[in-house]
């Protein structure tokens, strides 16, 4: 299995393959203190995506697919996760606009 | 594997970060489970009552398993906490180098006006650079 380069791709991915095979797909997240890593790995035992990062700001981004992935699980598979993804991209949207402003 | 409830298993996994933060690793795994046998699915299944969605959580640092089941009212709360347990461990995972990244991302094409295509530039040049 390779790792994913972009986050966006990882993470359509994964939601995919959890709306594929909602009962077998699991979530790991692995954090290693010492070398300072972070690995994500969706996988049903057939298929494996995996991330690997030592970025701070990509911790940010797990902390929204788990926020995802707890919706999808406690939610069935055909939840609706445009709330979270919506509150992603407003969040990203408004730093933007007050740096333009003070430009 | 010991279920727990979400609050102790919170706490247990804090002390396995703080365990873990000389050598070791810790893994979280999180996984759709109605913690009901294939049978009982099977007969519920036939009877056509509606299955429970719950998420089963767990954690190990290679030594110790724990684990602990949410339904969708506790998950809210957990995920607050979890988030928390998170952020507050995962402190070895390196910042944003800006200056740094300014000085190796290619000058002109970063104008000094354009914060967000600075990000862009120096996001991905941070995954070319992980890459290789």
């Amino acid at each position: 299995m390779v790792y994913f380069d972009s986050w966006d791709e990882f993470v359509s991915k994964s939601v995919e393959l959890f709306r594929n095979h909602p009962n077998t797909t699991r979530y790991v997240v692995k954090y290693r203190h010492c070398d300072g890593k972070l690995v994500l790995k969706v996988t049903d035992n057939h298929e494996c995506l995996k991330f690997k990062t030592d970025q701070a700001q990509d911790a940010k981004k797990m902390e929204k697919l788990n926020t995802i992935f707890f919706t999808l699980m406690t939610h069935g598979p055909d939840a609706d996760i445009s709330d979270v993804s919506g509150k992603e991209q407003a969040e990203q949207q408004q730093p933007k606009k007050g740096r333009g402003r003070r430009q | 594997m010991v279920v727990l409830q979400p609050d102790p298993f919170l706490s247990e996994l804090t002390s396995m970060f703080e365990r873990s933060t000389e050598k070791g690793s810790v893994w979280v795994t999180m996984k759709r489970s109605s913690m009901k046998c294939q049978a009982r699915l099977k007969k519920m299944a036939a009877k056509g009552e509606p299955v429970e969605l719950r998420c089963l959580v767990r954690a190990t640092d290679g030594k110790k398993n724990i684990s602990t089941s949410l339904s969708a009212k506790e998950y809210l709360k957990f995920q607050a906490s979890y988030a928390t347990v998170l952020k507050a461990h995962m402190h070895a995972l390196k910042k944003r180098e800006r200056k740094d990244k300014k000085k190796a991302a290619e000058p002109e094409k970063v104008p000094e006006k354009a914060p967000k295509k600075q990000k862009k530039v120096s996001s991905s040049k941070k995954s070319a650079g992980s890459k290789s």
